[in-house]
């Protein structure tokens, strides 16, 4: 783990690029008849809404490099019964040091808001909160930004 | 023994600074040479500037960059620096102790260190005799023939000496006083003491061997070293770790680098040094966690830390719901808006990034590029407004590429919008005015 995080790599791609992931998947869930018509409620859109601007986010900025991304898009594509395909790579390595380490003792609140922080080690934990709150960040702006540019409306 | 010791020094050389910290503090170690500075150096604990100058002294001594194999303690290449001046194809008179950890890094530092030594010859040559000295009156096996062997650096020498540096460490610390009759005892232990001079050295050394003996195994067996490792870094990492520690070093002597030597007094179960790796690990993502959350600039302690990240992280996702709570009401605007959005951008990122951006997109959205534009859709102008901003083809799967943070993407989009509503609408001027204006505050809004 510690080979090459000398520096820790927490770069996060701009807000065009969560831009468009995450208009593409609005646009992608405009698409569906059943999103539009009235009869959908609005707490369904609201969590549609909402699980896509974090699989947006995660495709946009972790891609599958990340273990949080991976953990929910594996997540959210297994409430859609799809499947998800990853290179295993890392993941493997992950694994192997988890099952070095010994105990998870503290930071368990935070696993469980990391998606995937469960099966993390503490340090490597850090790390990917870290990644996650930039992007986290980065998705609520432009949220935002889309809320208040319709809201301007 | 002789492994766990080295574990024991590879454990602790992660922590270690490495031969850059010293450089940077000792940059004239040698002027005077403290023999009391040696004992002091060796201790782990010693953090004055004495100390720390031997501590470089020695250090530069040791960071033989061409002997890789790790002159053990750097005696060898001590002296082959003395002599040989620049010659740095030493002997490897020692074994592969993990020198090669400390050399790599310290072959860029080399040659200002190099200068240092033709003045210092004297100076490492009674240090060597005086780590003779410690040898000799600390150690049982302290015996001529182990002085000998530590000062030669054979292989087996070495595996004693890093007993008995251990011991050294340990009694010098307690020996500060003792300048005088070292200097002498060693002059009497022989010549060769320049040589052990590098290995008998300080703490660091004792780190230097550590890395030395980290170096070495890694370079013997990875896997070796990754056992013993586990957590531990290996040689590789060490490199840039021990760049990065020396930065430390440089800015604050106090903190890091030292910090580490002095748990010499701790236990030196492999356990525990994969523990304390790990733990400093944890304690620098901590800190690189509290730059990134907002006012957590005055907490310290980890749980505190801990709480406010969590607290940061349940707020954001909480924004996320809400905003798209709100994203939902908004929801029949939102047709040509997203289509005219979406098609800019796609545009955008194609005239950026050519053909890499054209694999992240979906098909279908291939087709909303050329669909019917409502409302006189101007999307060249939205192009060009927003495609300044755009910088660097779109790659999510890179992950950390690097892009230049386009602060006036707020106004275009907001300038987007407006040409999607505005034609026939409203004015665009109050509009962007009033968006632009809501913007900031909106930012203000997203990073309480």
């Amino acid at each position: 783990m510690a080979s090459a995080d000398k520096p820790i790599n927490t770069d996060v791609p701009e807000k065009d690029v969560f831009a468009l992931h995450f208009l593409q998947s609005l646009s992608n869930l405009r698409r569906q008849n059943a999103f539009n018509s009235p009869d959908d409620t609005t707490n369904n859109r609201v969590k549609k809404i909402k699980k896509a601007a974090y699989v947006s986010m995660a495709r946009a900025a972790g891609g599958t490099n990340r273990l949080w991304s991976r953990a929910l898009l594996r997540r959210a594509a297994k409430e859609n019964n799809k499947v998800v395909i990853f290179s295993r790579r890392k993941k493997r390595v992950t694994w192997l040091r988890r099952s070095n380490r010994r105990d998870p003792v503290d930071a368990e609140r935070l696993r469980n808001l990391l998606p995937g922080g469960g099966a993390m080690e503490t340090s490597k934990l850090m790390e990917e909160t870290a990644h996650y709150i930039k992007c986290l960040s980065m998705q609520v702006k432009v949220m935002q930004c889309l809320v208040d540019g319709l809201s301007a409306k | 023994m002789d492994t766990s010791e080295k574990e024991e020094f590879s454990g602790e050389k992660r922590n270690d600074n490495h031969p850059a910290d010293w450089r940077v503090s000792g940059s004239n170690p040698v002027s005077a040479p403290p023999f009391g500075s040696y004992p002091t150096e060796n201790l782990i604990t010693a953090s004055c500037s004495p100390s720390q100058m031997m501590d470089s002294f020695g250090q530069t001594l040791w960071y033989d960059p061409t002997n890789v194999q790790a002159v053990g303690y750097g005696g060898s290449s001590s002296s082959s620096c003395f002599r040989g001046g620049m010659d740095w194809s030493l002997p490897n008179l020692l074994p592969p102790k993990g020198n090669g950890l400390f050399l790599p890094n310290a072959s860029s530092f080399l040659p200002p260190s190099m200068a240092q030594f033709p003045a210092d010859s004297g100076f490492i040559e009674r240090a060597a005799r005086f780590s003779l000295f410690s040898d000799m009156v600390n150690q049982p096996l302290g015996s001529p023939e182990s002085v000998g062997l530590f000062v030669q650096g054979q292989c087996p020498s070495s595996e004693v000496n890093v007993g008995g540096v251990a011991h050294n460490n340990v009694i010098r610390c307690s020996e500060q006083g003792s300048k005088p009759n070292v200097s002498e005892d060693t002059q009497s232990s022989g010549q060769k003491g320049g040589e052990t001079s590098s290995k008998g050295f300080d703490s660091k050394k004792r780190k230097r061997n550590r890395q030395s003996s980290e170096a070495e195994q890694s370079q013997r067996s990875e896997e070796e070293a990754e056992n013993n490792g586990g957590d531990k870094k290996e040689q590789s990492p060490n490199s840039p770790g021990n760049k990065t520690n020396s930065g430390k070093q440089a800015s604050d002597p106090k903190d890091g680098y030292i910090h580490v030597r002095a748990r010499r007094g701790q236990a030196t179960n492999s356990h525990s040094l994969a523990e304390r790796v790990r733990r400093e690990k944890i304690s620098e993502r901590m800190k690189f966690l509290q730059d990134l959350v907002p006012g957590c600039n005055k907490v310290t302690g980890k749980a505190v830390m801990l709480d406010e990240i969590i607290n940061y992280v349940q707020s954001l996702q909480r924004q996320v719901e809400f905003l798209s709570m709100k994203l939902a009401t908004v929801n029949p605007q939102m047709d040509f808006y997203l289509e005219g959005l979406l098609a800019k951008d796609v545009r955008e990122l194609q005239l950026r990034g050519g053909s890499s951006s054209a694999t992240p997109f979906p098909t279908q959205n291939m087709s909303m590029v050329y669909p019917p534009l409502p409302h006189g859709f101007m999307q060249q102008q939205t192009l060009s407004s927003v495609g300044r901003t755009i910088s660097s083809p779109l790659s999510p799967m890179n992950g950390g590429y690097k892009r230049q943070e386009t602060n006036g993407w707020e106004g275009d989009l907001q300038n987007v919008i407006h040409i999607n509503y505005g034609a026939g609408d409203v004015p665009s001027d109050p509009e962007a005015a009033a968006a632009t204006a809501s913007l900031p505050s909106s930012n203000m809004k997203v990073e309480p």
